[in-house]
Formats: C-alpha cells, structure tokens, sequence
C-alpha cells in the first residue's frame, strides 16, 4: 500500500518510455529524457485510433477456426452415427450440403473474425474488440504483463509478420493476442512491455547485477539512476547459454515421451487412420479376433505375435516421440539478456518464451530411468503457475524447460541461475521408513486382504498370486520412494530429492517459500516424526515423515528467511 | 521511499544463534469462537433433515408408485443418512475445538485437525489480498471467516473459520495496515 509510494513508480519515469524506444534510449541518466523524442523510433503506441490487424490474419484465424469446427465435429460425429446413420448417407446431397455450408461459413468466418478485431495500444494499455458473436474487451495494463511470447506460424514467416501473446500474472483467461503484427512491432511491443515491467517492479531491486549497484552501495533502494542502468544493460545484447543439438533433441525424444505432441496434431485424423489400419490388417489376413479364436495357433506363436506388434507399437511411438521433440524443440536456444532468460525453439513455428531471472522459484532437473542411463537431465525453470494449467508444459511460459542436457551442462545451468546451488552434493536427510509402513498398512492392506480373501475362498490360485504380486510390487515402488526422498539445506538454498526409478532434484530460495505447513498425524507425533510442506508460488514441495526436530528447526529457519529479508519472491 | 529510509536506518544484521530464531513451537494459540462448532453440527443436523425430508417425501407422496424394492429401501436410507451425518458432526464436534490460530508480529499462523495435526504459517509479507467471508449461517450467528491470499494459489488459501466478526476485521485491518504488505 505505502509501499507504492517507492521510488519505483514515478510517474513521470512511467509514461516517459512510451515515447520513445527504451533499449537505445534509455541512457544511465534519466535526464537525457528530452533527446530521445527527437529520434524518430518505432512507436508502440498506437494512440487513440483502433488499429486492424494485417490482412495475413485473415489466414491465421481461418484456420482457427478450422480446427475449432474439425474438433466440433470430432465430437459431433458419435452423436451423429447413433442418431442415424450417417455411413450409409455419406454422400447423399443433406450430408454434402451440410459439408459444404459448414465449410464455407467456416472460411467466411476467418474474414468476419478479422473484420470483427480491432486493437491499439493507448496510454499503457493493450485494448483489443474481439470475438464475432461474442464481443469481448480486453484491456491490458502493459505494466501488469509478466509474459510476451512472440510465435511466427509458418505461414507468417515469408511475409514477416508475428503474433504477439501477452498474459498477466492472473488466470490463463487473461490472455491477449495480437494476431498479426509486423515483427519489427512485435519486438518493439515486447521490449517496451519488458521496460514497463522494469520500472515498474520493484522486484527489480534485489536482483540487479552487481555492478548496477556498486556505486551505489550507500543506499539500500534504488535510485533512479541504478533503475535507469539495469533496465539500460538488461537490453544489451544476448548471451546464449545452451544449445540443444537435433541429436540431444532425437535423444530427449527417446526418453521423453512426447508422442502427444504429434497425436494432439493429428486429433481430427484418428478415425481415419485407424480404419485404415485396420483395413491394412484385414487385406493380410491378420484379423485379430480369428487370431485369438483359433485354438490352433500355439501359444508361443501367439505370444511372438504379440510380442512383434509390441515391438513395432513401441518403434512406432519412439519414431513419432522424436518427431514431435523435433517439432518443438528444433533449433533450441537459451539465451539471457540482462536479467532475463529467453529460450527460443520450434520447426514450424518458432517459439519465443522470456523469463525473469528474479521470477524463478525452483529449478527442477528430472531424470527417468532412461535419462538415467543416458546420463541426460531435463532441466526446468518453474515461475509462479496458475493453478489447472499443466497440460502445456512444454509450451508454457511458466516453466523453462531445458531438455535432454548432460549432467555437467545441468549443473552449470543450476549454478548459472541459483549461484552456489549443488544439486547433487548434497547430504541429505532422508525419511523415516515408517513411510512404507504407513502407506502399506493404511492404504494397501484392505484391497489386499480382500482380493486375497477372495482368492482363498473361492480358492483361485491366480487371484491370490497375483494380489501377492501386485502387493510386492507397490511394497518395492514404496520403498524405492522412501530410498529416494530427501531434503538439505544450506545457507542459500533448500534441496529436495525424490522420484522411484528415476531421480528429481528441486531446489530454491527459503526467501521465496509463500507458506509454510507442517503436518503431524498423531501417531507420527508419538514417533517424533512430522511432514513439511512449503508453498511456492509455482507450487507446492512436500516431505514426509522427517524427524520433528528437523521439521521444526526447517520451518522456523525458512520463515525466519522469508520475514528477516523481506526479499521479494518475484 | 520513506519505507525503504527507514528500513535502511534500523538495519541490522546480528548474527543470531538458532536459539534466537523464533520458534512455530512457542506460539500462544487462541482457540476460534465456540459457536463455530455449534454451527456446524447445526449445519449438519439441517442438511440430514433436508435429505430425510426429501426422502420421505417421495416415499409418502401419492401422486406415482415407487417400484417395491425403493419402498423397502426406505427406512435403510434413513438410517445410512443419519450415520452418515453423525459421523460428520462427531468428527466436528471434536475436530472444530482444535482449529487455533496465532499471531506474530509478521506472520499468521493456524492449526487444525483433528488425527492429522496441520500447523500452517502465512508471512504477512506474501499476501496479496485479504477477505472476511461470511455465509448466511455464519452472519446469523455472527461469525466470518478471514481468508488469506498468497502467491501460493488457490489451493493453498490461508484460511481461519469461526471468528467473531470483530476479530476477523481486527485480524484484517492488521494485515492490511501491516507495513509489507504490498510490497510483494
């Protein structure tokens, strides 16, 4: 509240950028404001007149709402077939009208969305009219924006022209496109958001680079000059840090399942291809109910059948995983200019994702059992998520991923974002084995002795062994858990290891933790045992079953971080 | 700016022992309203009577049939929706008299549950906004709820139930007024 009296909101710094592009203008003292409106820049805002977009839109929102109405129809066409029959009717002229009136007004509607959107970027603010029978407003503070993507679908990148994706700290709805703007302007946009942000946050402070501030070192807040300095040398020119060759890409497609990349493609074709395969199937004599039928095919033949179609399945999917790992991360790079990361990857279309080095609450590297082997690590740089929005990991502005990098590369990463961090050598405190007891006494005991109740009453040998196995085989899972999960800290940073086969390590700031929680059941009270959970702004870390004391001493350090420092989390 | 004056005049930066670091375990909890126990097994009774009543409405309405097998199912409904109940309100009148909250000069803090005993610290300097909630049980009674918003998502929403509506504004005016908040 008061807070916002600090030096970081002037408004004279505020609306001053507007006029003028900040990375070249933007000198270390802030009185040289007078030269920049002479210098004939892109300006980013567009004032008061509503702006259309560029007629290249018109392409972009055909085909949206192209695959808008396939994925309707998709859903449709169950419906369809059991009202009636739809297969028999094919071509007869309802069907074909209704096809072709569907598909007209869906090419027509590309034109109305473009004749329906209107933007401009008017006193700091992002204002779209969008949507046909819907009419929405969108207004966007540029300072309120955490994120700018910048995406060039293919058929932009000849004509070049970019799609800009602004979105705020607050839900995923509060998500703006600009469809299509020229690239120059896209730049320009982004850097003016970035610059906004910049002056605006205050956030800025704690992680300026150090030389920023070391003449001023008397002073523990910024003056405008640092600001001015920081925003100045955070658009100077990039470092790349990493990138991922298409052999570490074909490798993290290996390892990483990214088959939905391409299946999620692919969504409107399925029905298709499968009656394909199956027709295939049918015109060799392979029908697979025949197959299991016929008592005269042996069982090993029948085992090897399966075994062969496995093979291929799995060959089939690694095949199709690569592709879709090509498809996203071809060409990948991690880049930081200033305080920010910015990673860059995609065949088609080229995908642009910026990160505020301050904004990162965790580092995560994964490693299945596969990385394992391959000694590879899937780095991930979490920032605050919203809650429900998981499904685009690898698209996400909320997580940097990194993927498929060597170990060696992982730790420099780490080092390179959260100096000092070693993910790896640490000692860690590992949980109680009252873990597994736990989880198998309350959670697997009943199933268990009623599926084997059931197997020694009605006295089936199979449902018995197979209970038996089912219950060492979570018994091994839970212990591996219980092996693998750990905590440390140090002075800088908490570490969290876990997984089963394969290994995750997080790592952040106690200074960024939003919550603290610690948990005690009562018989855990009586062992002296308690569970800690810290609350970070891209989620929650939980570890069970640490030694009260642990818990205790833990919990009162990291709030003591958090409360002493007053550092900001974001 | 006069904030940050300040914070640079009283800086400091003691080493501290561990001992000095103060500790979740010292805190002086204070229980929450005992009407909010009351309440919920109220809730409970009107929320089982409700269900019983629309089940014996069907069963003594004479406008359809019901098939045999639901008439005899009747008094077995009943009964499994009264257990039900009687769980739930038993598992309140133990559980509600064990929700205490604490505060610190710069955190909140509350602790709950009955087996599994929560105990849940919110700095005040991560909130971001702060609501006294209040269902129309919870006016009738005079009782309200503060919620506590961080970063940390909806699912991890602070909350303390079962605050006199003086103590929940009271609780919000010191959030609010607390010099952090705000500042992230």
């Amino acid at each position: 509240m008061s807070i916002s009296e600090t030096p970081s909101n002037q408004t004279p710094n505020v609306t001053r950028p507007s006029e003028c592009e900040p990375h070249v203008n933007v000198s270390p003292q802030p009185q040289t404001q007078g030269e920049c409106s002479g210098e004939p820049k892109l300006r980013v805002e567009t004032g008061g007149e509503w702006l259309r977009l560029s007629l290249i839109s018109i392409l972009y929102f055909t085909i949206r709402n192209f695959t808008n109405t396939a994925q309707g129809v998709i859903y449709a066409v169950p419906a369809l077939a059991i009202s009636f029959n739809i297969w028999d009717n094919l071509l007869s002229p309802e069907v074909l009208i209704g096809a072709g009136v569907l598909f007209l007004s869906t090419s027509i509607s590309g034109l109305v969305s473009y004749l329906m959107y209107k933007f401009r970027i008017h006193n700091q603010h992002v204002e779209i009219h969008h949507g046909v029978f819907q009419r929405r407003y969108t207004n966007l503070p540029l300072w309120r924006i955490q994120n700018v993507k910048i995406e060039r679908p293919f058929y932009y990148q000849p004509f070049g022209y970019a799609l800009v994706v602004l979105d705020t700290a607050g839900s995923g709805k509060e998500e703006a496109k600009i469809v299509a703007v020229p690239e120059d302007y896209a730049e320009a946009l982004k850097k003016q958001v970035l610059y906004e942000k910049a002056q605006h946050d205050e956030g800025d402070l704690d992680c300026l680079p150090d030389e920023a501030l070391s003449d001023e070192q008397s002073s523990s807040f910024p003056t405008p000059r640092t600001r001015a300095k920081a925003v100045a040398s955070s658009h100077s020119n990039e470092e790349v840090l990493n990138r991922r060759s298409v052999k570490d890409i074909i490798i993290h497609g290996i390892t990483n399942n990214r088959v939905w990349i391409i299946l999620g493609a692919a969504a409107p074709f399925y029905d298709d291809v499968f009656g394909l395969v199956s027709e295939w199937l049918a015109d060799k004599g392979l029908q697979l109910n025949q197959l299991v039928g016929e008592q005269t095919v042996a069982w090993w033949q029948f085992g090897l059948y399966a075994f062969v179609i496995i093979m291929m399945l799995m060959a089939l999917v690694a095949l199709l995983s690569v592709g879709g790992a090509l498809f996203t991360f071809y060409g990948y790079t991690l880049s930081r200019t200033g305080d920010r990361y910015i990673r860059r990857s995609g065949l088609l279309n080229k995908l642009e994702v910026s990160m505020r080095a301050s904004r990162i609450q965790m580092i995560t590297a994964k490693q299945d059992w596969l990385d394992k082997i391959l000694k590879r690590v899937n780095l991930y740089f979490e920032q605050n998520s919203t809650a429900g929005q998981q499904m685009q990991e690898l698209m996400s502005p909320n997580k940097l991923i990194v993927p498929s990098v060597t170990e060696d590369e992982a730790f420099a990463l780490s080092q390179e974002v959260m100096p000092g961090c070693d993910l790896r050598g640490q000692e860690y405190q590992t949980i109680s084995k009252r873990f597994i007891t736990f989880w198998l006494l309350a959670g697997w005991t009943l199933p268990f002795a009623f599926f084997f109740t059931i197997g020694a009453v009605s006295s089936h040998l199979d449902i018995m062994l197979g209970t038996l196995a089912v219950i060492s085989t979570v018994a091994l899972l839970l212990t591996l858990r219980w092996w693998r999960w750990g905590i440390a800290f140090d002075d800088n940073y908490v570490y969290i290891r876990r997984g089963r086969v394969g290994v995750d390590y997080q790592c952040f700031e106690p200074y960024k933790v939003q919550q603290v929680i610690v948990k005690q059941s009562v018989f855990m009270k009586r062992k002296k045992l308690a569970t800690i959970k810290f609350v970070l702004a891209s989620g929650a870390v939980t570890v069970p079953f640490l030694p009260e004391e642990y818990v205790n001493k833990l919990a009162d350090c990291v709030l003591f971080e958090v409360e002493s420092t007053r550092r900001s989390w974001m | 700016m006069t904030i940050s004056a300040q914070q640079e005049t009283v800086f400091s930066n003691n080493q501290l022992s561990v001992e000095d670091i103060p500790s979740l375990q010292m805190l002086a909890l204070l229980p929450i309203s005992k009407k909010y126990r009351a309440l919920n097994i109220l809730s409970i009774g009107l929320i089982a009577l409700a269900l019983i009543g629309i089940a014996s409405a069907l069963r003594f309405q004479s406008f359809w049939s019901l098939p045999e097998g639901l008439l005899q199912a009747y008094p077995y409904v009943v009964a499994g929706i009264g257990a039900l109940h009687s769980v739930w309100a038993l598992y309140h009148f133990f559980a509600d008299v064990r929700i205490f909250y604490a505060i610190r000069e710069q955190d909140i803090s509350k602790q709950s549950g009955l087996i599994f005993r929560k105990l849940s610290c919110q700095p005040i300097l991560r909130v971001q906004h702060v609501e006294v909630n209040r269902g129309p049980l919870d006016r009738w009674a005079g009782l309200a709820s503060l919620q506590v918003f961080s970063a940390g998502g909806e699912m991890h929403t602070f909350e303390i139930p079962g605050l006199s509506i003086e103590r929940a504004e009271q609780l919000r005016e010191f959030i609010l007024a607390h010099k952090d908040i705000g500042a992230r």
